[in-house]
């Protein structure tokens, strides 16, 4: 084996010996010694960082996710503990501990452009990390450890200078954003070179099967089959697996996942309600009359807009008026234009919103604190002000804003508003363990973002049981998402392993 | 390392590098550095370079080092050391440049009869073991340069002795016979028998882990007739990541005159 040999001391040594002098301090010598066998590094196995990491409280299931890592994967996983139990302190002690053991110095850190600043001042403050945030013309050459957001990186130029670097590490945060394997940031991640890798999400699996897939080939080619081979085992129907025992084997090789009950941490339960509620008869009116587009026209025949009408329709007149009028800025034809206007004739006429209602009976009750998640803008507008004229002040939020606006906000709705109104991108990257209710005003086709959502309050910290509220309007396409909901999670606990509550359980 | 031992640290520290002590509760220390030590802890090259491109008065930092802030009654202003410390960090790295090379004598008893001092020299070798895990071990080998005979654990020794920097009166210091070139030859090569010896299992194991994911990589692309770059690259960083190498490092060492 090759050794190999680092120092000038011989070379200092010689040129004192020769000069006699100058000869070094006794005591700083005795202490430089004392010095390294402190800091030796006795063992393969076991950790060195969590001595050092004196600015953090490192919980056990962090540290043995971290050694587990390190010992029995080599170096390379996904990262996959539910939301709230610190995935992001286990990657810094990951990190933390091959950067002390001298094997890693380069690190590469992606994660959505939302969540950059936290990184950097997570690793600075509490790992003792030098971290840089990328910005333009960032000489990320000179940098070791640099947290960088997806999208800048995937982009040119950016993409070639990371491709020039030589990074021992890259860390994924949200690592679902790479889920399918046609997009440019999963090409790019592809040809990485990925020497220690962590992928972190809480969520491996959204929708199907195949989503695990890609995710394990990026990070660990061949561990799952190549893809014929994988598609011939697990792909009879998308949703439902029949090597799901093995399939569930093989991917605990390459993943770390702690659930809140196995943390040792007693943690508040969560308790789901699915809260049907009624049309009027006005608004099954126009929802019927909405279902018959695909009739009337055939550019209404594309299920997608079809769908999205439908959940609009479920959410408020205000959200379904505004994608009719896009409709209408169309070419379309005469009698198309006509029936349009009759449904918006219909809509401008409605007087009551059953959900906001119910909405409006939730928030009462609960008499405090309460998140409302919508999918639509023009509907958390809508609740703003319908929960004004009833007089309950609310703030809204969503996932676009800067750093100071979020926390700006998260401050006045702990201070002054009962409830807080987000749309789904607010959903990661703000922390409000001082709330306990959460309305899902409307589903989502994906349950993770569900997870997402409820993890934001369901977190480290939460000191009382929370309350979700998953809202469906009975004989419409939100059952259909219910439906398609549950058979989601079915997939994910086969493949994966369990979860916590979402939906309500069927008795 | 404690908060008292850091302290302590600190405080020899700066008192053998000449920096004054202005403070000292045993919780906080206040210092004033030198020049020197300023430039070498302090992080502030563009600082220097200006004062001696202008010919400035040097101002050099003064330090406000808290060591253990549960002690702390009264708020003050300061800069918390603890062990992960970047500040601690370069003091170590300081420490380890500025204590290089010695070279010391016994303390000899005035009252012994032609008292005579020999000659030997001590490297401190650290062995780093490395594949994607790490194992350190040091080394303290010293030489007797008159006979040639080697021992470790010599730091152990010397550093329980009662040493001085000056040569003793009235003391004869035999001159060697191996010269401290051969000497420092002798030892590498006695490092190099002593890993040579050692249980090599950790190399053989990496490999083997190496062995295994690799034959994962190739299965992804098994039947693929032109492998894509990516390939290529994955091989390579499994490479980097497994391949078992070692590394041999000098800490300090110097030349002793003892009894």
């Amino acid at each position: 084996m090759i050794i190999e040999r680092f120092s000038n001391w011989r070379e200092g040594f010689t040129e004192r010996l020769e000069h006699d002098g100058p000869w070094d301090s006794w005591t700083l010598y005795k202490m430089s010694y004392e010095t390294e066998k402190m800091n030796l590094i006795p063992d393969f196995s076991g950790l060195q960082a969590p001595k050092l990491l004196t600015n953090i409280q490192l919980l056990p299931h962090q540290v043995e996710a971290a050694q587990t890592v390190i010992e029995k994967m080599n170096g390379k996983a996904i990262l996959a503990d539910e939301v709230g139990l610190g995935k992001t302190i286990e990657a810094g002690l990951i990190m933390k501990e091959y950067m002390i053991r001298g094997i890693v110095k380069k690190v590469l850190i992606l994660v959505p452009a939302s969540l950059q600043n936290q990184w950097v001042t997570e690793l600075n403050v509490r790992f003792f990390i030098p971290a840089i945030a990328y910005r333009k013309n960032t000489p990320i050459e000179h940098y070791d450890v640099m947290v960088m957001s997806m999208d800048t990186a995937k982009k040119s130029p950016h993409r070639e200078k990371i491709y020039e670097q030589n990074y021992d590490m890259i860390i994924i945060d949200e690592a679902h954003k790479l889920k399918n394997h046609k997009t440019q940031i999963y090409e790019f991640v592809q040809s990485l070179k990925k020497k220690f890798c962590l992928l972190l999400t809480a969520t491996p699996i959204q929708n199907d099967v195949f989503e695990i897939f890609y995710l394990v080939s990026l990070l660990k080619p061949g561990h799952l089959g190549n893809y014929e081979t994988f598609q011939a085992s697990f792909s009879a129907t998308k949703n439902s697996i029949d090597g799901e025992k093995y399939l569930k084997e093989l991917v605990n090789q390459v993943m770390v996942r702690n659930r809140r009950q196995d943390t040792g941490i007693e943690w508040k339960t969560r308790k789901v309600h699915t809260i049907p509620v009624r049309f009027t008869e006005e608004e099954r009116r126009v929802y019927d009359m909405i279902g018959e587009l695909k009739t009337v026209s055939s550019i209404f025949s594309s299920s997608f807009t079809m769908v999205t009408l439908l959940k609009e329709m479920c959410s408020s007149k205000e959200a379904t008026y505004l994608t009719l009028n896009k409709m209408m800025q169309k070419g379309i034809s005469n009698e198309e234009k006509e029936y349009i206007d009759m449904i918006m004739d219909k809509l401008a006429n409605l007087e009551v919103n059953s959900k906001a209602e119910k909405v409006l009976e939730i928030v009462k009750n609960a008499d405090d604190k309460v998140i409302i998640f919508t999918e639509y803008r023009a509907t958390q507008a809508f609740l703003q002000w319908y929960l004004h004229s009833q007089g309950i002040s609310s703030v809204l939020f969503n996932g676009k804003f800067s750093k100071s606006k979020r926390d700006w906000v998260r401050q006045l709705f702990r201070e002054r508003d009962q409830v807080l109104i987000a749309t789904e991108s607010g959903g990661e990257g703000i922390n409000l363990q001082f709330c306990h209710h959460v309305i899902n005003y409307d589903l989502p086709w994906n349950p993770m973002k569900l997870e997402q959502r409820i993890g934001r309050v369901h977190r480290l910290g939460q000191e009382e049981d929370v309350h979700i509220y998953n809202l469906a309007i009975e004989n419409t396409i939100e059952q259909k998402i219910l439906d398609l909901l549950e058979s989601k999670i079915d997939v994910f606990e086969k493949v994966v392993g369990d979860l916590d509550d979402i939906l309500a359980r069927k008795a | 390392m404690y908060a008292e031992q850091i302290h302590e640290y600190l405080n020899n520290f700066f008192k053998e590098t000449n920096c004054d002590i202005l403070e000292d509760e045993g919780f906080l220390l206040s210092v004033q550095l030198t020049v020197d030590m300023d430039k070498r802890i302090m992080n502030r090259p563009f600082y220097w370079q200006y004062i001696e491109a202008t010919n400035s008065e040097p101002n050099p930092a003064r330090l406000n080092l808290i060591t253990d802030r549960s002690k702390m009654q009264t708020p003050f202003m300061g800069e918390m050391i603890h062990f992960g410390s970047g500040r601690l960090h370069q003091i170590f790295k300081t420490t380890k440049e500025l204590g290089s090379f010695v070279k010391m004598y016994h303390s000899i008893d005035q009252n012994l009869e032609n008292p005579m001092l020999i000659p030997f020299l001590c490297v401190n070798y650290k062995v780093s073991y490395l594949s994607d895990q790490t194992k350190e071990v040091l080394y303290s080998l010293g030489i007797n340069l008159i006979n040639g005979q080697i021992e470790d654990h010599f730091h152990e020794f010397v550093s329980q002795q009662n040493l001085q920097s000056t040569m003793p009166k009235n003391v004869y210091c035999l001159d060697f016979i191996i010269k401290p070139a051969r000497g420092i030859e002798r030892l590498d090569s006695m490092i190099q028998q002593i890993i040579q010896n050692d249980d090599h299992s950790w190399a053989e194991e990496a490999k083997a882990r190496w062995e295994k994911e690799l034959e994962v990589l190739n299965y992804f692309y098994d039947g693929v007739e032109e492998k894509p770059e990516s390939y290529e690259v994955e091989k390579k960083a499994l490479e980097e990541r497994f391949n078992p190498r070692i590394k041999v490092e000098i800490i300090n060492g110097g030349l002793f005159y003892l009894k």
